[in-house]
């Protein structure tokens, strides 16, 4: 145990110059979603018995990966403030059970899938656009993660397919039910739709 | 959402859980020894669940359409999910049950190539003839050392990309807007300037040419091939896209939009428009 404590010591000071020029983003996500990728592979999570352990699993991989709460402010831009505090928290959960109920699915089947991952854009002073693309058998699809330091982590708070943003093509489809109904109204669908599942 | 500690001691006993805390000081070692780390720090809100800025909320605001014939879209995106769902999907699931991958992919390169001159005379048009010249130089490697466009030998071989290009694209590139969302029967999403471009694209292809008749059963039969080939590659995609959606309709609407717009802001590189074969992926 001590001689990887030492090894340890020196792998960070070997490490924080390379680490400290950049890349890390990438790294980062690069690294946790394989970590998703890698539990959907799990041959051991196979079959019913394992789905519910596979789903947790993922879901832990997954916060990792993702910043909900950025996620969802960033979805629902300013109407984010007409919600309560006890609302916004609601629409976090709630918003998270439906992108796994569609996505998780979707994952599982391109796990076979080669991903490539490219090169770093900076967007802003605090967030980076983590570039990657999926290969399949017929195309390529590139695959946009947006990040975001949280807490010197780095967290994704968007995923843009094809040019296509997630955050935007939700708040598109919020915005047409916030536009003349309030933020209640707007939960109870969502609650509604998770809870189809 | 996990903190750091709580992580470390749960994860202690094993060496990836050493590696997990490895990765958390180190992080934490890197926030605090730059100046920039402790402001984040600093600035960092204690509730996070607090207010967004309008700075926040505006950025990465994607394009909007105007959609004044709502009533229609809608009832031909019925028509078109009933069209999917009944016909085209069943269809699709029989044909890539019977025929094996191999020759699948080996249709979608045939395709692929034989609707080089779209690619090229947008590359031209979008004042882009070095992508131009690779469609050409693509085209005959393809045409003959790939036995009539089955392989694509100028990627897996020679590494030679293309350029996805269309007329709708080569439009927009000109500054014309996309103007209204139009739904179209079996087509599906599109505007205006994207149907001029579909109809002047059409006289691009070369199946066109395949028969002066416009109603030529040849003409059809392999435009329907190439669709079905082609879906079976993409069963599921639309059934997600329909799933994960509150308002099936507006996300598609929104998901055509963001797609057009970034095509024409775009040039070149990531929408290549080369193909890897399976073979190329087990190497």
């Amino acid at each position: 145990m001590k001689k990887w404590v030492t090894l340890a010591t020196l792998l960070i000071f070997l490490m924080v110059p390379f680490l400290a020029s950049g890349g890390v983003p990438l790294d980062t996500v690069k690294t946790n979603v394989n970590s998703v990728l890698d539990v959907m592979r799990d041959p051991k999570l196979k079959g019913d018995a394992g789905k519910k352990a596979k789903e947790q699993k993922v879901m832990a991989a997954a916060e990792k990966l993702f910043d909900f709460v950025e996620l969802s402010k960033r979805t629902l831009g300013l109407n984010w403030n007409k919600f309560t505090p006890e609302q916004r928290k609601e629409f976090v959960e709630l918003y998270k059970t439906i992108l796994k109920d569609a996505y998780v699915d979707k994952i599982t089947a391109y796990t076979d899938e080669k991903i490539n991952f490219t090169k770093e854009v900076s967007l802003s002073e605090t967030t980076i656009e983590v570039q990657s693309t999926i290969i399949t058998k017929t195309t390529e699809v590139p695959v946009y993660y947006r990040v975001i330091k949280k807490d010197s982590e780095w967290k994704v708070f968007d995923v843009v397919i094809e040019g296509v943003s997630l955050i935007n093509n939700y708040r598109t489809q919020f915005r047409e039910i916030l536009g003349n109904n309030p933020p209640a109204t707007l939960l109870d669908t969502l609650r509604k739709k998770a809870g189809k599942k | 959402m996990s903190r750091r500690g709580p992580v470390c001691r749960r994860e202690n006993k094993s060496f990836s859980g050493l590696t997990v805390c490895i990765v958390f000081l180190l992080s934490l070692l890197l926030a605090f020894s730059t100046p920039q780390g402790i402001a984040d720090a600093q600035e960092k809100p204690s509730d996070e669940y607090g207010d967004v800025t309008e700075e926040v909320a505006t950025s990465g605001e994607g394009p909007t359409i105007a959609d004044p014939i709502e009533p229609w879209n809608r009832a031909m995106y019925h028509f078109n999910d009933k069209f999917y769902f009944w016909l085209l999907k069943p269809v699709g699931q029989g044909y890539k049950y019977v025929i094996p991958e191999t020759f699948r992919i080996i249709f979608s390169n045939f395709y692929e190539n034989i609707m080089m001159p779209v690619r090229f005379v947008n590359n031209l048009l979008q004042g882009k003839p070095d992508y131009a010249g690779r469609e050409l130089v693509r085209f005959v490697i393809n045409s003959t050392m790939g036995v009539a466009g089955f392989r694509d030998v100028a990627k897996d071989g020679f590494g030679i990309t293309g350029r996805k290009a269309d007329l709708g694209q080569t439009l927009g590139k000109y500054g014309i807007g996309s103007g209204f969302y139009i739904v179209w029967p079996v087509l599906g999403p599109s505007n205006p300037r994207d149907t001029v471009g579909l109809v002047g694209d059409h006289f691009l292809r070369p199946p066109t040419y395949l028969s002066s008749d416009w109603l030529d059963t040849e003409t059809w039969a392999i435009t329907a091939h190439e669709k079905v080939n082609y879906l079976s590659f993409h069963i599921g995609d639309y059934e997600t896209l329909k799933e994960a959606a509150i308002d099936p309709y507006i996300a598609i609407r929104d998901a055509y939009v963001q797609y057009r717009k970034k095509l024409i802001e775009q040039n070149g590189e990531s929408q290549e428009s080369g193909q890897t074969s399976k073979g190329d992926k087990k190497e």
